[in-house]
């Protein structure tokens, strides 16, 4: 028992020590740390005389000695295993992303559905496999934007069509299908364009597909029969495994929009043949 | 299934008045009205509109033209776009006068 007091005594007395020397700009702290540590050491060489007092700064002072090797041990291992970690992640020079820059990195969006085409025909999205398809969500009783798009659209396609050669099928999912009824798309598309494919149904198929397309789409101004619907105005394009490749907002024209639209499927030329 | 009553049980109503020709209609009462507003700017507008826009009686008959000819949820659209538009083409005219904003 004699020898652990010893070792704990002068593990105490190197600590004692530090402080001293830190506190080398207060003179008169000097004294009294100095004092206070003399008394402990005569304390301590004394070890019969005061053995209460003894055992119990003893007890405090060695849980504070276990501190500091602690926090030393913690703080390496906390290094080594940052390191570890480092190395496990680290890409090698010259492997690189094999996938290349053409991945899609995005939320998968799009689905399966079900929908009633103008001519009152069942269609589901197999029957546009193997197509180019530009995607819009409209309704027929939009003031401004609807018609712009249609228009949009319409004029993208005729381009594509007529100056590169390439089919790219339009089609236009009502997002007010209680009032847009098959009849109704048909009159409407007519006008643009009779390549638009326009696609309405029961108000649970339409929301289910504008869910899985993240198309937002709400009620306002209702005044009985009367209102219009906002929502977010993205047009999708898809290319032939119905996979959502690109989506264009409000601000893309005609001739920008067929651009883009070129700069894809040129994009995925290659990887077709 | 639904779908099936749905492609059968719809009726062959057309609302005429978002076709082509009607929104073209549309569209001219709305900029009749609008320039209607822009030359009398400098009257007093006295009657009120809807969504709050104001316009003086001169361009009352307008007015009646376009509510006549467009649906009332496109007036309050067209309207609540054209205050829109006053509001800041107005803030941006300001920047000389004002000082200090």
């Amino acid at each position: 028992m004699l020898i652990s007091r010893f070792i704990f005594f002068s593990a105490n007395r190197r600590l004692a020590r530090a402080p001293n020397l830190l506190q080398r700009f207060g003179p008169s702290k000097r004294i009294q740390s100095c004092g206070y540590v003399k008394s402990a050491k005569n304390n301590y060489k004394k070890p019969t005389s005061h053995p209460v007092m003894n055992v119990e700064t003893q007890s405090s002072r060695s849980w504070s000695a276990y501190v500091i090797p602690a926090a030393l041990l913690g703080f390496g291992g906390l290094v080594a295993f940052l390191h570890y970690n480092d190395e496990r992640r680290a890409i090698k020079k010259g492997q690189g992303n094999n996938r290349g820059y053409g991945a899609v990195a995005a939320p998968i969006i799009g689905g399966p559905f079900t929908l009633v085409n103008t001519e009152n025909q069942i269609v589901n999205e197999q029957d546009f496999l193997g197509n180019w398809v530009l995607l819009y969500f409209g309704y027929t009783s939009s003031p401004d934007i609807g018609p712009d798009q249609a228009q949009m659209m319409a004029e993208a396609i005729d381009t594509l069509e007529s100056k590169e050669n390439l089919k790219v099928l339009p089609v236009f999912v009502t997002i007010d299908p209680q009032r847009d009824t098959p009849a109704q798309l048909r009159a409407y598309l007519k006008e643009f364009d009779p390549r638009i494919v326009g696609l309405t149904g029961p108000v649970s198929a339409v929301r289910q597909m504008a869910q899985e397309y993240r198309v937002f789409f709400r009620k306002v101004e209702e005044e009985g029969d009367d209102y219009l619907v906002e929502s977010s105005h993205n047009m999708y394009l898809l290319d032939p495994k119905m996979k959502v490749v690109r989506f264009f907002g409000l601000e893309y024209n005609a001739e920008e929009l067929s651009k883009e639209i070129l700069k894809e499927l040129k994009k995925h030329q290659p990887k077709a043949e | 299934m639904m779908l099936e009553a749905y492609a059968a049980g719809k009726r062959d109503e057309i609302h005429t008045d978002v076709l082509l020709k009607a929104r073209q209609a549309c569209y001219k009462a709305r900029d009749a009205f609008y320039s209607c507003l822009e030359m009398q700017s400098d009257k007093k507008p006295t009657e009120i509109g809807s969504v709050g826009l104001l316009y003086p009686t001169e361009c009352k008959r307008s007015r009646d033209e376009y509510v006549m000819n467009c649906r009332a949820s496109w007036v309050k659209h067209f309207d609540r776009q054209y205050c829109k538009t006053k509001r800041t083409q107005r803030l941006l005219d300001d920047r000389e006068t004002r000082r200090g904003v």
